[in-house]
């Protein structure tokens, strides 16, 4: 194209403020975009790393009862082609005695435990990621920690090897994993790690009560049992209520506590022997309330759903035949096969809903930022229709002209866009310490800050006062308002978080760019600039020169 | 009419240069129609200087657009060299401009984003390709720089035009219309907005080009202004007297 437009567009885009007003209005727009919907989707891609995480893809539950012979089960579904691995569980609800406070009253708290197979449990569920208290993977990333962190202080090693086996092993005692915010110590940090509240009461030195309660065939509640478990180590899911609420227990000492666990079955209506025992009339077996399956790669949760319903139907079915059992498992409707998705679908229904809500809000915010932009470029080449009449009249063609403002239009988008990603990259990737940072109280430094900006610029408005200068004079006394607003802003500002983990299912907000999504918004931004630069230009162009000339 | 003694047209060929024959302009605003140009006709020979007088709004600037291809007439010819302007495709009409013309205009119409020495360098700048550019460069700023120059503007390269005053904004101007060796230069009271110390300058200016051998059309209402001239036609009514 010819030297002159090059020329132009390197001039207009230099020497006037209107540009950088320009792009920093694309970049904005870019950034809002790009940041919302990032997390937005990484709230959701979250739920679903999640759902694994927690409970494998496919879930078999009986509740309370449980079913028995889950041995055999489990072995037929480990032939399935589907399924990879396979972990039985028993779910309830207990009480735990906490070790704190001093003294002899205890805080009692309400559980959901899961008596679980460690081994077989970490490979359906990813619990070795989940455990808190571990040596760091690797020595960048202990030195990414802080100081005081204890995972930095101690070695952990001996702690996880405890916890990935459920067991203290040196006593050989039962260990018990917390979530991490099951016991009131944990306090999250800023950077997302945690500290005792009070370094003696650092779970992993204590012990807990757990006190579960069996119920029987009939319903009813059976004497309560409680027994001691050594704190191994604690979990982070992630998910709020879930580390909340959790306790991981073995399943074997979970059994036992639940009366879940296999036992003789003795005829009452016969006379008993010598020392008072009835005779052994056969056994019953043990049970799990739940069975947690997960998929080969490649295979869906969908399809291995089918597969495990079948196989139990199989199982089911072929026990039923066999008269040597006594206890039966449930028929396949009473039985729950659920994919994790299924499971959670009270959570996801919400966050598709909300997800919905948020395109329509994002179609609108796209049209703003459109319509913005195309306003900002109407606006900068309508000034320069004159400029048009003068290059036309020496010679310039109506494409030169068009292709100048095209160029303006391209640049400005693309800085614009560039900066619009850098920015949303940049707010995206700390969005979580610009979170905890607007929890807390301003610190003093910084509205003092304020203030001092205030002070200049109340000095700047006395000075333009002197020297009469009614524009400065305005925009002084503006900034000099807006500083000392925020200055007072900050003074006032008690902090709140505004993503409460309490209230929101995960104790972060997702810090993942959504790069296609980004991508896409910057060709966006780039098309509207060029758009909005090309309408009026081409208008400019089609006017005759004569009257461009004439343009005031 | 009466060559200059001195001028060496640059077209030896007598004849006319740059004619307008019965041409018609008229300007339609909402319902009503406004004839400026009725049936206008004149004839430029080559290295002449020609002064067209005339009242305020009796379609002097009109006229002048009509011949520098910057406007259409709705019926009439305007020729140059023989040639039909109003036939000439959109291109061929821009680099009409480009390379025969050099328009100057009453209110210097500089782009004010741009420094002096590259408003006189844009004409030079259209149509030419980046290679061309990078090959020419030098003898193209060359040029611009002689020209500025030789106005009294060498301590001027690198204002911008809001940073002059308007005789010397004037003359960036005339450079700039010079800088392609017009043909023509199409001026449109050159002097109209200074005063008239400055506005004589201006016109020392054009008369050197022109006893050079520059042919000028230059527009005024000031009968003092156009006595500068080789001749002077009236336009009155519409129409060339
Ligand atoms: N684009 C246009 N639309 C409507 N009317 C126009 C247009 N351009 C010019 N006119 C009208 O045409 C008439 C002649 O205009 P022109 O500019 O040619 O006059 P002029 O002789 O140059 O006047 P002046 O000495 O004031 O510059 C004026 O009445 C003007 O209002
Ligand atoms: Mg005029």
């Amino acid at each position: 194209m010819a030297v002159y437009t090059q020329l132009l567009v390197r001039r207009y885009l230099s020497t006037r403020i209107i540009p950088l007003i320009a792009v920093a209005a694309v970049g904005l727009c870019v950034a809002l975009v790009v940041i919302v919907v990032s997390v937005m989707s990484g709230f959701l891609d979250n739920l679903r790393a999640s759902g694994r995480t927690l409970m494998g893809d496919v879930v078999i539950s009986y509740p309370v009862q449980g079913i028995p012979y889950y041995k055999e089960f489990i072995a037929d579904v480990l032939k399935l082609p589907g399924a990879a691995a396979a972990t039985p569980l028993v779910d309830t609800y207990g009480l735990l005695r906490m070790p704190y406070p001093g003294g002899p009253n205890k805080d009692v708290v309400t559980a959901q435990v899961w008596a679980i197979e460690p081994e077989t449990f970490a490979q359906v569920t990813e619990l070795d990621r989940t455990i808190w208290w571990k040596p760091a993977a690797s020595p960048q990333e202990a030195l990414a920690m802080a100081e005081d962190d204890p995972r930095r202080q101690q070695d952990l090693s001996g702690l996880y090897e405890d916890a990935k086996v459920l067991r203290d092993r040196a006593t050989g005692r039962p260990g018990a994993l917390l979530g991490m915010h099951v016991s009131i110590v944990n306090q999250r940090q800023r950077d997302g790690s945690y500290r005792p509240r009070n370094s003696m009461w650092w779970m992993p030195n204590h012990e807990i009560t757990v006190t579960l309660v069996p119920i029987s065939e009939k319903g009813t509640v059976s004497q309560s049992n409680s027994r001691v478990f050594k704190v191994v180590n604690e979990v982070m899911s992630g998910v709020f209520q879930v580390d909340k609420n959790r306790v991981f227990i073995p399943l074997k000492e979970g059994q036992e506590l639940l009366r879940l666990d296999e036992a003789p079955i003795v005829d009452t209506t016969a006379v008993p022997d010598a020392s008072g025992n009835y005779p052994v009339i056969g056994t019953s077996p043990a049970r799990a309330t739940q069975i947690l399956v997960r998929a080969k790669e490649g295979v869906t949760p969908d399809e291995l759903r089918v597969q495990v319903a079948e196989a139990y139907e199989q199982f089911y079915l072929q026990k039923s035949a066999d008269p040597s059992v006594r206890t039966r498992p449930p028929a396949t409707e009473y039985v729950s096969i659920m994919t994790w998705e299924q499971r959670l679908r009270d959570l996801i229904a919400p966050v598709e809903k909300e997800r919905q809500m948020m395109r329509i809000l994002f179609s609108i915010t796209y049209l703003v930022c459109a319509g913005l932009i195309l306003a900002i470029f109407w606006s900068i080449v309508s000034e320069k229709t004159r400029d048009i009449g003068i290059l036309r009249a020496i010679g310039a063609s109506r494409m030169g002209v068009l292709w100048i403002f095209l160029r303006y239009g391209l640049t400005i988008g693309m800085v614009g866009s560039g900066v619009g990603i850098a920015l949303a990259w940049l707010v995206i990737r700390n969005i979580n310490a610009i979170h905890m940072a607007l929890g807390n109280d301003a610190p003093r430094w910084l509205y003092v800050t304020f203030f001092l900006l205030a002070a200049g610029s109340a000095a700047l408005t006395v000075r333009a006062l002197t020297r009469s200068r009614i524009l400065s004079v305005l925009l002084w006394t503006v900034a000099t308002l807006a500083l000392v607003g925020i200055g007072t802003g900050l003074v006032l500002h008690r902090g709140f978080l505004i993503w409460d983990p309490a209230v929101y299912y995960f104790a972060t907000i997702p810090s993942e760019m959504d790069w296609n999504n980004a991508w896409i918004t910057a060709v966006g931004a780039i098309v509207f600039s060029v758009l909005g630069a090309a309408v009026p230009a081409a208008r400019a162009a089609d006017i005759d020169p004569v009257r461009a000339l004439r343009y005031e | 009419m009466t060559m200059h003694p001195h001028s060496t047209p640059p077209h030896a060929a007598e004849g006319v240069l740059l004619s307008a024959c019965d041409v018609v302009r008229t300007y339609r605003m909402g319902r009503v129609e406004v004839p400026v140009l009725k049936s206008a006709s004149i004839d430029v020979k080559p290295g002449e200087w020609v002064a067209i007088l005339g009242s305020s709004g009796s379609g002097k600037s009109t006229l002048l657009h009509l011949l520098g291809g910057l406007d259409r007439a709705d019926s009439g010819t305007v020729t140059f060299r023989g040639e039909h302007v109003g036939g000439y495709s959109q291109s061929r009409l821009d680099r009409y401009r480009n390379e025969h013309i050099g328009f100057v205009f009453q209110f210097y119409h500089l782009l004010p984003e741009l420094n002096v020495l590259e408003n006189t360098l844009l004409p030079a700048t259209i149509g030419i390709g980046r290679f061309e550019w990078m090959r020419r460069q030098g003898e193209i700023r060359d040029r611009a720089r002689m020209l500025l120059e030789r106005f009294g503007l060498s301590h001027r390269f690198r204002h911008r035009p809001a940073e002059l005053s308007g005789g010397e904004r004037q003359r960036v101007a005339i450079a700039r219309a010079l800088m392609h060796n017009p043909d023509v230069l199409l001026a449109d009271e050159p002097t109209g907005n200074l005063d008239a110390k400055t506005g004589d300058t201006i016109l020392d200016m054009i008369a050197e080009q022109h006893r050079a051998g520059l042919t000028v059309v230059m527009v005024t209402h000031d009968q003092w202004i156009a006595a500068r001239a080789d001749r002077t036609v009236h336009l009155v009514d519409g129409r060339v007297a």
